[in-house]
């Protein structure tokens, strides 16, 4: 009778040998992880539905996100770049440095609400948030690697191997558990503990009269852009900055071939704006007092300049007074999230 | 008593595993599957062509020769008759035609059921818009990056790579040309589906190997529903406007020339 047994155990173990790939039943806990969407804030563009994070999906996330091994040097990380403190930007350096010191043309982005952006990158380059890395990973000035060589050196790692078999069903290195497991880090990342949050679902904090004068002129002079609870109504625009011939970024036109998306850029959200500086896709200012003057009267003026900003007296930009600047500064200071910069689940030690 | 048992359990699990093989979920155990060869060839006047030697005039009366030519297909469906599809599964539903590359020109798939089938579609690039929906399309990317079918700077695949040197009538100094299709962002998708009808039924079984071969008439890739001349541009990257006209040509090149059964 034992005997019996044994061959049915053995068959059990040779019926699914003919796939391609040995299929272990995956027996160890991976529990969910739950993504709440902010009382205030909209649903997530992200379809979290069809990847949903799982402890052992966030961990291995996290892990490839501070992964030197992701670069050709072995050195430049996403961490490297997008540095917990500042939001997830790289604020010491006004266009980001890659592999080698490149210089990139470009100011590295903040990561935060990513599951709530439709597109990624100041032009959109990307159309989804699993697409984004990409890039970076193959970009000669970013990490210059290739899908190739990362998923080999991957499988040489044991606890890589580990990860994934524990965070995805099919068990396996590839692209798209790479670009899922970043995913699921990222879209974990939802800054939503600021001042103005507290404010604005009523949780028992109040604006200084300062911060309240400035919440006022923000609504009136800003919001058309910087829209709603994110910030941003994830648009393209030219807010007059002038063309630096050194880079001369196309902006969106690069992306859609369109003229009359030239020199425009995804409207920032400007959560954690206190952080992030340097400012503008280039880094161009460096302190939120810039980025004021600018609107007042550093623009300049061009084709596809937005028409929010041409006044019928032929003046270009935002009247503001000094003291309406430091207003609006205070408030923009409320929306710095201290909780979500120091939050041990997103930091690499 | 216990040994029925035994045994019945046996039998469902090696039954149970069988069923993870059918990618259709076809519920009836009987089902048999087969294989499908699709030969691609790239030709212009009914020749292939050629990368050394070959040179051709498009409609516009410009001489060329091609260096390289590489275009994705993909979400292959094979029809019958009454209408009935069997989709390839979409993950494992990406392949790349490198003229250079005679192995990228031979296709095979497989766990096919046993059928007749009267038409094929595929797609010309990579459905983006299905994306993540429709898993695999990130998959591809080794392959993609191998053959830098990826746009560098934006996330996206390249679907068409053309490239070559032209001259125009008359003139003796060749230009380079690039052909780059493919979509970025949300607005410029050049994806394209093609459904044709096989010249004689293609039946699928069990132990045949049937073959059926593709025709890509690359002249059409200038000259077909538009005419894409190369003075008035031979670098075509990201542009909305000839990215366009040239994907609606290469949706027009493909033809089926035999099925072998
Ligand atoms: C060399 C520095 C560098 C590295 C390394 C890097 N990034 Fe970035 N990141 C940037 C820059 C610069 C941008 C803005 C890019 C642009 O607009 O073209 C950006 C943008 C992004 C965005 C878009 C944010 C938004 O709001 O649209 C995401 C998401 C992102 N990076 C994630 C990653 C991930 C994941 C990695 C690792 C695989 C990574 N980055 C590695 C510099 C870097
Ligand atoms: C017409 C739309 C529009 C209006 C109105 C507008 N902005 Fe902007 N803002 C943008 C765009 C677009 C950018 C990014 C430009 C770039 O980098 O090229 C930007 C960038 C910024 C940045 C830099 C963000 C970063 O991450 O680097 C700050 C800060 C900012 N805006 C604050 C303001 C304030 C304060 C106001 C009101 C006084 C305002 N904006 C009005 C469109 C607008």
């Amino acid at each position: 009778m034992k005997f019996l047994s044994y061959i049915v155990i053995f068959l059990f173990g040779t019926a699914c040998s003919s796939e391609k790939d040995d299929y272990v039943p995956v027996t160890l806990e991976n529990p969910k992880l739950e993504f709440t969407v902010p009382a205030n804030f909209p649903e997530p563009s992200y379809n979290v539905s069809l990847n949903p994070p799982t402890e052992k999906g966030f961990e291995l996330g996290k892990k490839l996100f501070y992964e030197g091994r992701l670069a050709s040097d072995g050195v430049v990380s996403c961490g490297f770049c997008h540095i917990q403190d500042f939001a997830f930007t790289h604020h010491t350096h006004i266009v980001s440095h890659g592999v080698d010191g490149a210089l990139g043309t470009r100011n590295a982005q903040p990561l935060h609400n990513m599951a709530f952006m439709k597109e990624f990158t100041w032009d959109g380059a990307a159309i989804h948030l699993d697409l984004q890395p990409i890039i970076p990973i193959t970009a000669e000035v970013e990490m210059n690697e290739s899908f190739s060589s990362i998923i080999k050196k991957l499988e040489e790692r044991p606890e890589y191997v580990k990860l994934f078999s524990e965070a995805f069903e099919n068990q396996k290195i590839n692209s798209e558990n790479i670009l899922k497991a970043l995913s699921q880090f990222m879209i974990m990342m939802v800054s939503a503990d600021s001042k103005y949050d507290k404010i604005e679902r009523n949780e028992g904090s109040v604006f200084t009269e300062q911060e309240a004068a400035g919440f006022e002129l923000f609504k009136s002079k800003c919001a058309s852009c910087h829209a709603g609870t994110l910030f941003t109504d994830q648009s393209y625009r030219n807010n007059g900055l002038s063309v630096d011939p050194q880079y001369n970024d196309l902006g969106r036109k690069r992306v859609t071939g369109l003229d009359e998306d030239l020199h425009k850029f995804k409207v920032p959200s400007l959560r954690n704006i206190e952080l992030t500086f340097p400012y503008m896709h280039d880094g161009r200012l460096k302190t939120l007092n810039d980025v004021l003057d600018h609107y007042s009267n550093g623009m300049v003026d061009s084709p596809t300049l937005d028409p929010v900003f041409k006044n019928t007296d032929t003046s270009l930009g935002i009247l503001m007074t000094d003291l309406e600047k430091e207003q609006i500064i205070a408030f923009l200071k409320t929306l710095t999230d201290d909780n979500f910069v120091a939050d041990s689940r997103f930091s690499e030690f | 008593m216990k040994k029925i048992i035994l045994i019945i359990a046996a039998f469902l699990i090696v039954l149970s595993c069988k069923n993870d093989d059918n990618n259709n979920g076809g519920s009836d155990n009987i089902e048999k599957f087969g294989t499908l060869t699709l030969d691609f060839s790239n030709t212009i006047e009914d020749k292939t062509i050629d990368l050394e030697r070959g040179s051709y005039t498009n409609g516009s009366n410009e001489t060329y020769a091609i260096a390289e030519l590489k275009y994705i297909i993909s979400n292959i469906v094979l029809i019958t008759s009454t209408g009935e599809e069997f989709k390839y599964p979409v993950a494992d539903s990406y392949f790349l035609i490198n003229e250079a590359e005679e192995s990228s020109k031979e296709i095979s798939l497989t766990d096919i059921p046993e059928e007749e089938y009267t038409k094929i579609r595929f797609g010309f690039g990579v459905d983006q818009s299905k994306y993540p929906i429709e898993s695999g399309t990130a998959n591809f990317i080794p392959t993609a990056e191998e053959n830098g079918m990826l746009w560098a700077w934006a996330a996206g695949y390249k679907f068409l790579k053309f490239e070559g040197t032209y001259n125009t009538i008359g003139s003796t100094t060749s230009n380079d040309f690039i052909l780059h299709v493919g979509s970025h962002g949300a607005n410029l998708d050049n994806y394209k589906e093609m459904t044709i009808n096989l010249p004689s039924v293609l039946s699928i079984k069990e132990m045949t190997t049937p073959n059926v071969s593709i025709n890509a008439d690359i002249a059409k890739i200038f000259d077909s529903i538009n005419t894409h001349s190369l003075e008035v541009k031979s670098d075509v990257q990201v542009d909305p406007v000839n990215a366009p006209i040239i994907a609606e040509n290469v949706s027009t090149m493909f033809s089926i020339t035999n099925v072998s059964n």
